[in-house]
């Protein structure tokens, strides 16, 4: 968790004036990708984006997750909660009305196989986010606040990267019970699909809200 | 004046603007570039680029999940992961806070080492991070996001009760 609570003196004096070099040095390299393909540029800027983002609302998927139950403390939960419910209506609505336009659905490659890999993978990144301190986005983010210890983490996500991509086959061959995913829309249809979905995302959010209540009794 | 305009960096935001702020991102990916957020994949890549500087074979084929995407891609995604680290970064300078952050100890060092180790896996097999398999997974509406979010959380469990053993 980065808390900046102390008062203690910077390190670095001119803080504010080399951001603002920072900020045009970023703004002239998205210029000259956009020059290139302007789409890079979009990639570039909309990462800059999320990093100021979650840098500033301290919004941390770690948290998220271990907080509920080390300190009974829901609040960036029910936060990833309103992001996952106002993303699923825009997707929803994008890829709604490119389907109804085009018959193109995009982003359908996010709709992965289901297995044991799956459950595997997720039990594995939950515990290593936890006991590092910090996931993909998280780990990211503060190495850019300056944390050191993350750029070790980096290197050995990568090592772990490499490790699980040679056992992908068998992982692949063995374990995955629904090859092809399920995209809620092909079972319920557009719109119950969604209703559905929201209707998970508002029960979780009132039994986070409960589950704190509980533990500050 | 000018240090009103430095107060404005200041203070953090709430939670729920920080959502809507990402779901918002989000959406503007999705309409962009015909994906959603993702991070993972372009790790992949440039994981085995470094094995192969580094003179170590690799088994499998990385590129055989990502084959989907072409280079130009990945590059692209490299791009915004980039993007990712200037961005907090310049959050970071801006509102002065900028500090660096030396390695605390050695049981730092282990949680470091072993939980990159085990997302590096994780996202590997699961075909994606906290962002692309479970935000994104969920946001497209897919099953799996859900599946490797209900893991996710029980992984966290199980990692709250190692550091409470091990690391504190």
């Amino acid at each position: 968790m980065t808390e900046f609570t102390n008062n203690q003196k910077n390190k670095f004096p001119n803080q504010f004036l080399t951001g603002l070099l920072l900020f045009i040095i970023l703004a002239i390299i998205g210029f000259m990708l956009f020059l290139t393909e302007a789409i890079i540029a979009f990639y570039w800027f909309s990462g800059i984006f999320f990093g100021y983002v979650i840098q500033r609302s301290r919004f941390c998927f770690v948290a998220a997750f271990r907080d509920p139950s080390l300190t009974g403390s829901t609040a960036l939960a029910r936060g990833v909660l309103i992001t996952l419910g106002l993303s699923s209506i825009f997707f929803t609505l994008i890829k709604y009305s490119s389907f109804m336009t085009s018959g193109f659905i995009p982003g359908q490659t996010y709709i992965q196989p289901i297995g044991f890999n799956t459950i595997t993978g997720g039990l594995l990144f939950g515990i290593g986010m936890v006991i590092a301190g910090g996931c993909a986005s998280g780990m990211l983010m503060r190495i850019g606040e300056g944390f050191q210890i993350h750029l070790i983490t980096l290197i050995f996500f990568f090592i772990g990267t490499l490790l699980g991509n040679t056992h992908l086959n068998w992982w692949k061959s063995h374990l995955i019970f629904l090859q092809e995913g399920v995209f809620l829309p092909d079972y319920f249809g557009w719109f119950w699909g969604l209703c559905l979905q929201l209707i998970l995302i508002g029960l979780l959010y009132l039994f986070a809200l409960r589950w704190e209540d509980k533990q500050q009794l | 004046m000018k240090n009103n305009f430095k107060k404005w960096f200041k203070p953090s935001w709430p939670y729920c603007i920080g959502a809507i702020l990402l779901a918002l991102i989000q959406a503007l990916t999705l309409m962009v570039t015909k994906e959603p957020f993702g991070i993972t994949s372009a790790f992949s890549y440039w994981a085995n680029e470094c094995a192969k500087w580094l003179g170590i074979q690799v088994a499998g084929d990385p590129l055989l999940d990502i084959a989907k995407s072409p280079i130009v891609l990945i590059e692209s995604v490299s791009l915004r992961n980039l993007g990712i680290i200037v961005g907090a970064l310049l959050a970071v300078l801006l509102a002065e806070q900028f500090r660096l952050k030396k390695i605390k100890s050695k049981k730092q060092l282990i949680g470091a080492v072993l939980g990159g180790l085990f997302m590096g896996y994780g996202s590997s097999i699961a075909f994606g991070c906290n962002i692309g398999a479970f935000f994104s997974g969920i946001a497209s509406l897919s099953l799996s996001g859900w599946v490797f979010g209900l893991f996710l959380f029980l992984g966290a469990l199980i990692g709250g009760k190692i550091i409470l053993h091990f690391f504190l």
